[in-house]
């Protein structure tokens, strides 16, 4: 289980510190076995989300042609690549946030659990519980910390009510809030930190239990140590949950992900095993990006 | 890049040169408290020409109606010079609660297609049209509403005349005023209830229709307390009566405060006087309480805004 954020003060102690090196060297201990357990698994299971020959735009625009990616169970999935490169577009595609856009498109398939997202099948609100989506700014609702993480839950009536604190507890004790919380589950929400805010919007995405979380730069308003949290949390949840991760922190994709993307002037160059993406890219933008010469 | 403008330029200019610098920011900084200070004095004096004539009204209200304050008025109806104010309180209510609900439904769904469903640069017509509308002056809406609708329609002057023609007067302020307040709910809401794949009409109600709830409320508050204060439009169709409304919606005039204040105030007898005063102090004190009602309902539907982050009576952390 991942400490808990005290309040925000609390990061200034020395012992705090001390605790985020023991965060460091844990997650450098964790990274090979958690590999090991995301390839066994994707051994076992078909993707569970796969694009095909995917391209999206707005109106006459064309941002991202031709992606073929497959996200396999269990697994981390960092996309990478320079601002305006269509990452957030790729991924508010796959579980449909660009629809009301006005002039998006998009061509290609995009599969979830073998279906074809678009389909009149399949349910864009059941699309949106089982794939997940957190946002680069927290955005928490505006109702008591309580009510956020359970309003999902309430929406898509997956819990009776009497349950309904039990399940907040839980979803809170899972990101690490709990401690922090407890005592003021009816407070608002927006006298959290930046960062304890954003957990709480991960607590709300969690409850819902999806099978995908998409995660927009969830970092990138967040202060190192709080970062550190929320990566340890993530490859935590890793097995269990299919996790694509836009983010423009490289050292973050090589931390977090099994494989990575790399996404550079509207088409994907590369996507590989983190490691050897960073090691021994095959293509020579992939190259310059990782080496930071172009970004 | 000229050389005089580089950052090293600046640092090796001459002493004579840094002094004149220093001093220049000297006379800048004395410039920039002294336009503090007038924009301060400024504003308090735009403060007290607001509040100046608020005070004056109601301690010139107050002061007539309290030396004659009888509170049988509240009980009895108008007859002759005198009498009391229960059919124009009765009929202003009645009023009120009719505008209330025709521009609440009306106005609220308006300004909700405006402000929700329609992309900013669109509905320019509708919004035109909402706007020409609050510009048309109260009287010229009551003398179209006596041609058509009391003599054209022969419903005589009535309830149904009067609720119509108030409700065109104000429902553009709730259109406007609603539209504002729901562009003003933050995106992430809408964007947050849409990842985790909440139904539309849920979100709406949630997260869009709350939130913006001090705004519409406002509107509404200020569009009744203009409905109840307006005169012109209800001489035109409403009429007057000296008794309790009937309950019916047409061929049946209905009292108001507004006449009493203005007819009862020309009559010339003391008696008609106070009761004009009287009539003057309830329609403040209605718009008053209209006003605190909104707030307080307001603030008991806001306790997790952004806006109140600090616990009440707790200094800020």
């Amino acid at each position: 289980m991942v400490a808990d954020i005290g309040s925000p003060e609390a990061h200034d102690g020395s012992g705090t510190f001390g605790s985020v090196m023991a965060h460091d060297t844990a997650g450098a201990v964790a990274r090979p076995a958690a590999a090991t357990t995301s390839s066994s698994v994707a051994l076992l299971d078909h993707p569970v989300l796969v694009a095909r020959d995917v391209s999206v735009g707005f109106g006459a625009k064309t941002v991202l042609a031709g992606v073929d990616l497959e996200f396999t169970p269990g697994t981390i999935t960092a996309l990478i690549g320079p601002t305006g490169c269509g990452k957030s577009t790729f991924l508010r595609s796959l579980n449909r946030m660009n629809d009301k856009v006005r002039g998006y498109w998009r061509t290609g398939a995009i599969e979830f659990d073998g279906e074809e997202i678009s389909s009149h099948q399949m349910d864009p609100l059941v699309l949106r519980r089982r794939v997940g989506m957190v946002f680069q700014r927290p955005n928490p609702f505006p109702m008591s910390i309580g009510d956020n993480v359970v309003a999902g839950v309430k929406a898509h009536r997956l819990s009776p009510r009497r349950e309904l604190p039990a399940v907040a507890e839980r979803f809170l004790r899972e990101v690490g809030l709990w401690s922090a919380v407890s005592d003021r589950l009816s407070d608002s929400p927006f006298r959290l930190s930046g960062g304890q805010q954003q957990l709480l919007c991960l607590a709300r995405a969690l409850a819902v239990e999806p099978d995908v979380l998409l995660l927009d730069e969830p970092t990138s308003s967040l202060d190192p140590v709080t970062t550190d949290m929320v990566e340890d949390l993530l490859r935590q949840l890793a097995p269990g949950l299919t996790m694509v991760i836009v983010t423009h922190n490289l050292a973050q994709a090589k931390r977090l992900a099994g494989t990575t993307a790399f996404l550079y002037n509207g088409r994907l160059v590369e996507t590989g095993e983190t490691e050897r993406m960073f090691e021994a890219p095959n293509e020579p933008e992939t190259v310059s990006y990782v080496s930071g010469r172009i970004g | 890049m000229p050389a005089g403008v580089t950052p090293q330029a600046t640092s090796e200019r001459r002493p004579a040169d840094r002094q004149a610098a220093r001093r220049a920011a000297g006379a800048s900084l004395g410039r920039r408290r002294l336009t503090n200070r007038l924009a301060w004095i400024a504003g308090a004096l735009c403060l007290a020409l607001v509040a100046i004539p608020v005070l004056s009204v109601i301690w010139g209200v107050v002061g007539r109606a309290v030396g004659n304050w009888h509170w049988n008025v509240l009980t009895t109806d108008t007859a002759g010079n005198g009498g009391g104010l229960l059919n124009g309180i009765e009929g202003t209510l009645v009023v009120m609660f009719g505008v209330a609900v025709i521009t609440g439904v009306i106005g609220i769904a308006g300004g909700l297609y405006l402000g929700e469903y329609l992309p900013a640069d669109r509905g320019q017509i509708l919004r035109g049209a909402s706007e020409v509308l609050s510009g048309v002056p109260s009287i010229v809406l009551g003398y179209v509403g006596y041609v058509v609708l009391v003599v054209q329609f022969h419903w005589g002057y009535s309830l149904a005349a009067a609720l119509i023609v108030l409700s065109i007067l104000v429902v553009p302020y709730v259109t406007k005023t609603t539209e504002v307040a729901i562009r003003g709910v933050p995106t992430a809401y809408r964007e947050g209830a849409e990842a985790l794949g909440m139904r539309s009409g849920y979100t709406l109600r949630k997260l869009v229709l709350r939130p913006a709830l001090p705004g519409i409320a406002t509107g509404l508050i200020v569009a009744l307390a203009i409905a109840v204060g307006e005169t012109a439009p209800l001489l035109f169709t409403a009429g007057f009566s000296n008794k309790a409304p009937t309950g019916q919606l047409t061929h049946s005039p209905i009292g108001y405060l507004t006449y009493l204040v203005y007819t009862y105030f020309n009559v010339p007898a003391a008696s008609a006087h106070a009761l004009a005063a009287d009539a003057a102090l309830v329609l403040l004190v209605i718009v008053l309480l209209l006003i605190v009602i909104a707030r307080v309902l307001v603030s008991m539907t806001q306790r997790y805004s952004p806006d109140r982050r600090q616990r009440v009576g707790r200094a800020p952390t």
